[in-house]
């Protein structure tokens, strides 16, 4: 276990440092195991310094995912409280869970679990209140937020994708999460998360580009068999 | 409409995009879309909507997200005092100290207290055993005088004086002590229960007439029980003289291992007493009837009704002596009621039923089982069945109302946000 702990933690140092920032990025995913350009220290040696009691560590890794965790919370709830109160309670619940961490995992795939369940949490709680106790459900009003036109185009394209398809989207486009981060985070097979992924693209294009004529040879098609396109 | 066979599927192209591939399909994919324009242009649409969705942007966290997580103040500065405390290795210690401490002091509180009364309890029955054995003693003539005047001959003579006593004067006779004589020690009938497991049954059944023989006592009642394929058992209702109760009893003790002792004290000094009084009385009574008989002259009829009236008494007479010889002789000898179980030992040679028969009674109870269930089930519905019938179809349609609507709550909270 400590070897595996090591290993990984080395690995993590090894690699190069890409930014966890709001812009999606089209390099494959080593962000994951990345380590600050400033600090050269990973994120999860980091954690294990701070559940030994290093307020530093955890300085730095707030300062780190404040904005990822923030932008993760802004882009699923309606208001920006309830987001800036979400992305809180995930700390505080990074806070509690400190001396219990253990690093099986990356800390950026443990963090967004943690974040991805208050947000569940926060949903159910709220769809309760709307469903027993009558409380309106605060719901986006695009149009009314600052806003350039092509986010509005995308925000309400998002939108009407299903649900599962867009969380999906998300955590790949915004979040940054590999495949298998996805699939170990939704609890969702690789093979589906990948199709998933791919239908949530599609559809998300035919939306934004309605004449971009879905069926042509350029769009990709549904399979009859693996590699050809009618 | 024509078909373009690909060696790489759409979603592979988007894996490459994403850089979800391994280096040799990296490789391969790479080659491939570099001669496939069509191929080029999927990747290409990737790429161009993830450009495009980079237009959807959040504001800034509020500052005082900071502020609030800043080290040492608030949440954060509780949460590492508590984690350093934690890995601190004195700190640890010194928990581990105070536990073991606090953990000892609560053992002590809890097992003194039980000690002392153990204790206690102990000097009590001591004391009380050393009481019963000197009551023992001196129980085969409760008023028998020590060392030498004899309370019967005491009651003999003032029964000779005639004096009619009162129920005080009785009590006084029982319980006070009387000069020349000490105090007479209450007459008490003592049982004892005892159930004994023993190894060797056939043994134990000798030792148990060795030890009646040895103690003079003898068994009232016995019975033993020999039933098939269980332990062997015998229930006796031995009687002991009083003063050999207590050896006679350890020496049963020593016969197996004891499960169940219970000893029992019935005083019956009171009614001992009640018992010679009333036979004092009635004797004075036949003794002055029979001195009328012969003194007095009358006619027929009055003597043939003082006979009767001196048999009536004559045969209260014997009754009461009856009694006080049974009085008497539980007092002197105690009854110990004995069970004597056998430590059963499975018979290897008991003939168990063959493998056929079990199955066939196995597929019978089980048949009979299921039919029991699906009987049970039957009868619970045909009950109860119009019932919850009628709470379903009243509760169904406001429960899917509530049902969708909280469904369709969870669809818009989770709705995109900004």
């Amino acid at each position: 276990m400590q070897d595996a702990l090591t290993a990984l933690v080395l690995n993590s140092e090894a690699l190069p440092q890409h930014a966890m920032d709001e812009t999606p990025s089209r390099q494959p995913n080593p962000a994951s195991l990345r380590a600050d350009a400033s600090t050269g220290v990973s994120d999860e040696r980091l954690m294990l310094e701070f559940s030994k009691g290093s307020s530093d560590a955890f300085t730095e890794l707030f300062s780190r995912y404040k904005q990822p965790i923030y932008g993760f919370f802004r882009r699923r709830v309606a208001e920006s409280a309830q987001a800036e109160e979400l992305t809180q309670e995930t700390f505080v619940a990074l806070l509690r869970a400190a001396a219990r961490y253990e690093p099986r995992a990356l800390f950026r795939t443990y963090l967004y679990a943690i974040g991805f369940k208050i947000l569940r949490a926060h949903r159910r709680k709220t769809a309760f209140r709307a469903a027993f106790f009558g409380d309106r459900l605060s719901v986006p009003d695009p149009s009314k937020r600052d806003a350039t036109e092509s986010s509005l185009w995308v925000r309400r394209a998002v939108e009407k994708l299903e649900p599962m398809d867009r969380e999906i989207l998300l955590l790949r486009e915004f979040e940054q999460l590999s495949y298998a981060e996805i699939a170990d985070l939704l609890q969702l097979p690789l093979n589906t998360v990948r199709s998933r992924l791919f239908r949530a693209r599609t559809a998300l294009r035919n939306l934004l580009e309605p004449n971009a004529a879905p069926a042509t040879q350029n769009a990709p098609q549904p399979i009859g068999r693996k590699g050809e396109r009618v | 409409m024509n078909t373009t066979t690909h060696p790489f599927a759409p979603e592979e192209i988007m894996a490459f995009v994403d850089g979800e591939l391994s280096a040799e399909q990296t490789q391969a994919v790479s080659s491939h879309i570099g001669q496939c324009a069509e191929c080029a242009t999927v990747a290409a649409n990737h790429r161009g909507l993830s450009e495009q969705m980079t237009s959807w942007r959040v504001e800034l966290a509020p500052a005082r997200l900071s502020d609030r997580f800043s080290a040492g103040t608030g949440e954060v500065a509780s949460r590492l005092d508590v984690l350093k405390r934690r890995r601190s290795p004195a700190f640890r210690y010194a928990i581990g100290v105070a536990s073991g401490l606090a953990a000892l002091v609560l053992l002590l509180a809890i097992a003194i207290p039980n000690l002392l009364r153990s204790k206690m309890a102990a000097n009590e029955a001591s004391q009380i055993a050393r009481q019963r054995a000197e009551e023992t003693s001196k129980i085969t003539d409760p008023y028998s005088p020590v060392p030498s005047a004899s309370p019967r001959s005491g009651h003999g003579e003032r029964a000779d004086k005639g004096e009619a006593k009162s129920d005080e004067e009785k009590e006084e006779v029982i319980h006070s002590p009387r000069p020349g004589l000490t105090l007479a020690a209450p007459m008490i009938a003592r049982t004892v229960s005892l159930s004994i497991v023993v190894k060797e049954f056939d043994a134990a059944r000798v030792s148990l007439d060795a030890i009646l023989a040895r103690h003079n006592g003898y068994a009232a009642g016995l019975n033993v029980a020999t039933p098939q394929g269980a332990a062997r058992m015998l229930q006796a209702s031995l009687r002991i003289p009083a003063p050999q109760l207590v050896a006679a009893v350890a020496e049963l003790k020593a016969l197996g291992r004891v499960e169940n002792e219970a000893q029992n004290g019935e005083e019956v000094t009171q009614q001992h007493a009640d018992l010679l009084a009333r036979l004092k009385n009635s004797r004075e009574t036949e003794l002055r009837l029979q001195d009328v008989l012969r003194t007095r002259t009358g006619k027929v009829k009055d003597i043939l009704e003082v006979e009767e009236e001196i048999a009536r008494v004559r045969g209260e007479i014997e009754q009461m002596e009856a009694e006080q010889q049974t009085l008497e002789h539980r007092v002197n000898f105690a009854t110990i009621d004995l069970k004597l179980a056998e430590e059963y030992k499975a018979q290897l040679s008991s003939p168990a039923p063959s493998v056929g028969m079990q199955l066939r009674n196995s597929t019978v109870n089980g048949f009979r089982n299921a039919w029991e269930s699906l009987l049970g089930i039957v009868l619970f519905l045909t009950e109860s069945g119009p019932t919850v019938l009628l709470w379903l179809l009243i509760l169904a349609f406001p429960a899917r109302l509530v049902w969708r609507r909280y469904q369709r709550s969870l669809a818009m909270g989770s709705s995109v946000g900004v």
